[in-house]
């Protein structure tokens, strides 16, 4: 049924301007800092129209050789790590959870909520002083294991939500089948969930690349993350913006494809896409 | 093989009872169907031969070996489930040949056993297919293929039918049947529709809050229950039960009369009634009468073509040869 009442019309184009306005919150910080990473040094704070043609590669040429992109290593190396043991260890986990007939189920789900509410600080500082003594300050096993304190309980939560959607029945099947535990968990289970398996890796992953707080109190210069490395633009006297445009361009970039997959995958979860 | 015996097998969920020790055999080749209402531990005592339960006390003895502690792979039983329990990533094809992958059978081998059952089943068109791309009477064969392939010595069906449309579900039934007269292994089936059990079974198990309220032939059951439970809950329409005066003067409690069993006539008859609804399924008409000191309406069966309004006055009277009488712990009366 198409509405062109009037005041249907009406109730359309609010709608649509308050969208529009919404759009252009999320775009035009993004579209500035794409132009900024373009700019002349010493056009940066001159508007874009006085000087439309002072457009350069500089910026990007110059953050090469700065100690950027070695941070970027970084911060791939420990999202990445501490996605992969979070998978390892929360997947299994939160297939225990969602189909062994275990009591304690009601606690360990106000623990992994817990966890996953409780704001960094309040591991931080514990941590830090841990890895004072442990002298594991400024190491990748650092960085690595506290990043599981976010990635772990993210993973283990969703996972045990994924495997409970997958029907009990199927999982016995396989027993019947004659499969072992493990091959019904590998072969069955895990395919089955696959969606919310990917999407938990993708989460665990962003929630690790984001980071700032962490690797702000845990590393120096060794294994510095990115977002920390973008300080380095900051000194006492001036701020490279163009630097930090480009910085902030490198660090979404390698995150759009996986937002791309993780949207699907996320909407696959949500819409339980195990049915027998 | 195929020859399952339950020996004071018991089953609780925490503190609640849900099967109390119970014995059963079934024997090797037989169609045994276990009936009853919903939530009376059909599917739980189905599980536990399955091994997907622990027993709470008791032995499962398979062809004579005790299984009671045994996993479920290795009892050689096959389960059909209610949903099918398909493996949603995986093709007809591989869903059929898991049981086999698992068993470590060769690739030629698992080849020649899939196109067998596919055969069977007319499943070879779709063997590259996803469950998600199959209707349910199809998912409901590959559920059966699956089964079938691994040579079970008996196969374990929960409700495999439920989830089918009426026309469907006839067809399935027959083919069940037929299947189990080829193969002639053991098939348990659990069920609550007693037209499925009186059609398929050559043993039926009506079982009653955990509890066997008989085991018998499914004529056996029809013409001899052994109590009211079991005289209810098998025939449609249900056996007619009446209390009160009309039980008394035959020293019972309570007595029942199938709606076939009770002639109808607007001349003259045992018990006056007065016509209510009428069904009429062409070959039959079921005739609803409310009989004077009745409580419940009764049900008549009539031949098709025959025509009452309601609100007629009729009589009706019990073939006496067919009359059940139950005390008042609702056994059968001899
Ligand atoms: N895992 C369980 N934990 C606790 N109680 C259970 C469990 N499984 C079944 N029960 C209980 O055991 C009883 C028997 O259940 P069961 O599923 O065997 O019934 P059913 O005869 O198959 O019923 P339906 O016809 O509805 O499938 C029910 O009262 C049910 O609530
Ligand atoms: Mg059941």
């Amino acid at each position: 049924m198409i509405d062109n009442s009037p005041e249907f019309r009406v109730k359309r184009g609010i709608g649509l301007t308050l969208m529009l306005v919404l759009l252009a919150f999320a775009a035009v910080p993004t579209l500035w800092v794409l132009i900024l990473s373009f700019r002349a040094p010493m056009a940066i704070f001159q508007p874009i129209w006085e000087s439309p043609l002072a457009l350069t590669l500089d910026n990007f040429f110059k953050i090469t050789r700065s100690n950027f992109p070695s941070a970027l290593m970084n911060s791939f190396i420990t999202a990445g790590l501490s996605t992969a043991f979070a998978m390892i260890v929360g997947v299994p986990a939160g297939f225990a959870l969602a189909k062994a007939r275990l009591s304690g189920k009601f606690v360990a789900s106000w623990v992994l909520l817990l966890l996953r509410m409780a704001p960094p600080v309040g591991f931080v500082i514990p941590l830090f002083l841990l890895y004072v003594n442990a002298g594991l300050i400024d190491t990748y096993m650092g960085l690595v294991f506290a990043y599981m304190t976010l990635t772990l309980p993210l993973v283990t939560w969703s996972m045990w939500n994924s495997f409970a959607q997958v029907p009990d029945e199927l999982i016995e099947a396989a027993i019947m089948d004659d499969a072992n535990l493990m091959q019904a968990f590998l072969l069955i289970a895990l395919p089955a969930a696959r969606p919310g398996a990917v999407a938990a890796a993708i989460l665990a992953f962003l929630v690790a690349w984001n980071d700032f707080f962490y690797a702000l109190i845990i590393t120096r210069s060794g294994t510095a993350t990115a977002p920390v490395a973008v300080m380095n633009f900051i000194s006492y006297d001036s701020v490279d913006w163009a630097s930090i445009a480009v910085a902030s361009i490198a660090l979404t970039l390698p995150i759009l494809p996986l937002m791309a997959i993780a949207n699907r995958y996320i909407v696959q979860s949500l819409s339980g896409a195990v049915k027998g | 093989m195929g020859r399952i015996q339950l020996k004071g097998v018991q089953k609780d969920f925490g503190k609640v009872t849900v099967i109390p020790p119970l014995d059963l055999e079934i024997n090797e080749g037989e169609f045994v169907v276990f009936v009853g209402p919903s939530g009376c531990g059909k599917s739980t005592l189905l599980r536990l031969i399955a091994g997907l339960e622990d027993v709470t006390g008791g032995v499962i003895e398979i062809d004579g070996a005790d299984a009671t502690d045994q996993s479920p792979g290795k009892r050689g039983l096959a389960m059909v489930f209610q949903s099918y329990a398909l493996y949603p990533h995986l093709t007809v094809a591989q869903n059929i040949a898991f049981p086999l992958r698992m068993a470590g059978l060769t690739r030629d081998e698992q080849a020649r056993r899939i196109d067998n059952a596919a055969d069977v089943l007319n499943l070879t068109d779709y063997l590259d297919r996803r469950p998600k791309q199959l209707s349910g009477g199809q998912r409901q064969r590959v559920a059966i293929g699956r089964a079938i392939v691994r040579e079970p010595s008996a196969f374990l069906f929960d409700e495999p039918l439920s989830n089918l449309d009426a026309a469907l579900r006839m067809g399935m039934r027959l083919e069940i049947s037929e299947l189990h007269k080829r193969l002639e292994t053991t098939m348990i089936y659990v069920t609550h529709d007693q037209v499925e059990a009186m059609t398929m079974a050559d043993k039926i198990v009506v079982l009653n809050a955990g509890v066997i309220e008989q085991v018998g032939s499914p004529l056996d059951l029809y013409d001899n229950p052994r109590n009211r439970f079991v005289a209810e809950f098998i025939g449609s329409p249900k056996m007619n039960i009446i209390t009160g005066a009309h039980a008394e003067e035959r020293q019972a409690t309570s007595i029942g009369i199938r709606p076939e069993h009770l002639t109808i006539s607007s001349g003259s008859g045992d018990w006056k009634g007065i016509v209510g609804i009428s069904e009429h399924l062409g070959s039959d008409t079921f005739i609803r009468v409310d009989v004077a000191g009745v409580v419940d309406t009764m049900t008549v069966r009539a031949p098709g073509k025959l025509r009452l309004a309601a609100g007629d006055t009729v009589f009706l009277t019990p073939d006496m040869e067919n009359l059940h009488r139950f005390d008042k712990t609702g056994l059968r009366i001899k």
